[in-house]
């Protein structure tokens, strides 16, 4: 089975960018001030979803 | 559209990189992607008073309080004051971002800089394989603009640098996560930025309170996203509001995240290209502060634009002054808190409430990293272990 990609919660996004410097595959962008996950890209590493301070990213499906 | 430079981002970095470079002669523009300038605020609004010696703001709307110091707080508790008498100009002000940087960015309208609001660049524009512009979308409009010099001042998630080939993603153990309320409502009348360690308090980072006015301050947490999990800034941050009695009670008036690298410094310049700011990670490693190297970078930045253009050179070699510049000025400062903030990462929170043990009633003849260390060793010997790479490089 595929693992779950990461996506963000756009309704708790406050588009600070953390997620963006720290993704080791380039795979999210800001638009419109918002990070969005382009899950394409998305290797599943965890490290936006930890990295959130405000837990904006989850798994899809959760 | 041509200009002899093109900003990205019109932050502290690019509005001061503006000026310098206008007031020089060059034709500038900076490009903002948001609608407004210095909106939204995403700091913890603190700044040396270091800031106006660059007599980069007009008069004091900018400003919210003038600190006469910094408190420390170890883990345990023991607080150790670090007052003017002995911080000199490393105290600072407490100021209004969003107004602040606006000040910054009409000084450098001023100067005969030009803005474009609600322009998102989207790739930097080449010819024959040198860069040459940036393509962007104004109000979604696709949009070219040529420019001899291109400054990537696009803070944190910065993308130009990442186009040009500069390996700009941070490692989580060299990022901050940050959260930050404004509360007003509290009893806070203080003169002291205060500052809270300890792993349970904020892992790899610190809790900061730094007043706006006798009713309000900024309450902010950073943790190492290294150590982070998903949404622990925030649990940590309430945690510590709620066990004070004097905070609280407050009542939110703005929530912020930030993300801050606290990384070494990365190659800033290359042909027709500038990196300033937090998108150079020119941020202490230390205390996260990166408001004061960017105004300084910016300036180096914009007179090095303004030489490029009376020479019309503009390949490595003529832009390089720059980084010699900002590294002459700060860079070993920032190398040796990047050592320090290793050394303090490996600390147990014991360690550090002998650091604060140690300082708490020492009388400084000079402040400087040297002195310090030797505050600690002299009261604690055993430090010296943990603190010899940190001595080595400030007697360097």
């Amino acid at each position: 089975m595929a693992k779950p990609k990461a996506f963000v919660k756009k309704e708790i996004c406050l588009a600070c960018g953390g997620c963006i410097s720290v993704c080791p595959k380039d795979a999210i962008l800001m638009i419109s001030s918002k990070a969005v996950v382009d899950t394409d890209h998305c290797n599943s590493c965890s490290i936006c979803v930890k990295t959130c301070p405000i837990g904006a990213i989850r798994w899809e499906g959760t | 559209m041509k200009y002899d430079a093109v900003i990205v981002g019109s932050g502290p970095a690019g509005s001061v990189t503006a000026r310098f470079a206008a007031e020089a002669g060059a034709k500038v523009l900076i490009v903002e992607r948001r609608a407004e300038v210095g909106v939204p605020v995403l700091c913890g609004e603190g700044i040396s008073q270091k800031v106006d010696t660059f007599k980069v703001l007009e008069g004091k709307r900018w400003m919210a309080t003038k600190m006469e110091g910094a408190r420390i707080f170890s883990p345990n508790g023991t607080t150790f004051t670090l007052s003017a008498e002995y911080a000199g100009n490393e105290t600072g002000y407490v100021v209004y971002r969003d107004i602040f940087d606006q000040e910054l960015a009409r000084g450098a309208v001023q100067k005969g800089a030009e803005i474009m609001l609600d322009t998102c660049a989207v790739s930097l524009l080449k010819k024959n394989g040198r860069i040459k512009g940036i393509t962007a979308r104004h109000f979604d409009e696709p949009l070219e603009i040529e420019a001899d010099v291109v400054v990537g001042a696009d803070g944190v998630e910065s993308r130009i640098g990442k186009w040009a080939g500069i390996q700009t993603t941070l490692k989580p153990y060299d990022l901050e996560t940050c959260v930050q309320y404004t509360l007003t409502n509290i009893d806070w009348d203080s003169p002291y930025c205060d500052f809270y360690l300890g792993k349970h308090v904020a892992p790899g980072g610190y809790v900061w309170v730094f007043p706006k006015g006798k009713d309000v301050a900024n309450v902010g947490i950073g943790i190492l996203a290294s150590l982070s999990e998903s949404g622990k800034a925030k649990k940590l941050l309430d945690k510590f509001i709620a066990a004070q009695p004097e905070l609280k009670k407050g009542e939110p008036l703005r929530v912020i995240t930030g993300a801050d690298p606290v990384a070494e410094p990365i190659q800033s310049f290359q042909d027709n290209l500038l990196l300033v700011g937090d998108a150079a990670r020119q941020v202490d490693p230390i205390t996260g502060g990166g408001l004061m190297h960017a105004i300084e970078a910016g300036k180096y930045a914009g007179e090095t634009i303004g030489h490029a253009v009376q020479k019309q050179q503009f390949d490595s070699g003529a832009l390089s002054a720059y980084e010699t510049k900002w590294k002459n000025a700060f860079g070993k400062k920032l190398h040796r808190n990047y050592v320090a903030k290793e050394i303090m990462l490996d600390m147990e929170d014991k360690t550090l409430d002998m650091l604060a043990d140690s300082l708490k009633d020492y009388k400084f003849e000079e402040f400087s990293t040297l002195s310090i260390i030797k505050a600690l060793i002299t009261k604690h010997p055993s430090l010296l272990v943990k603190l010899t790479p940190l001595m080595k490089l400030a007697r360097a």
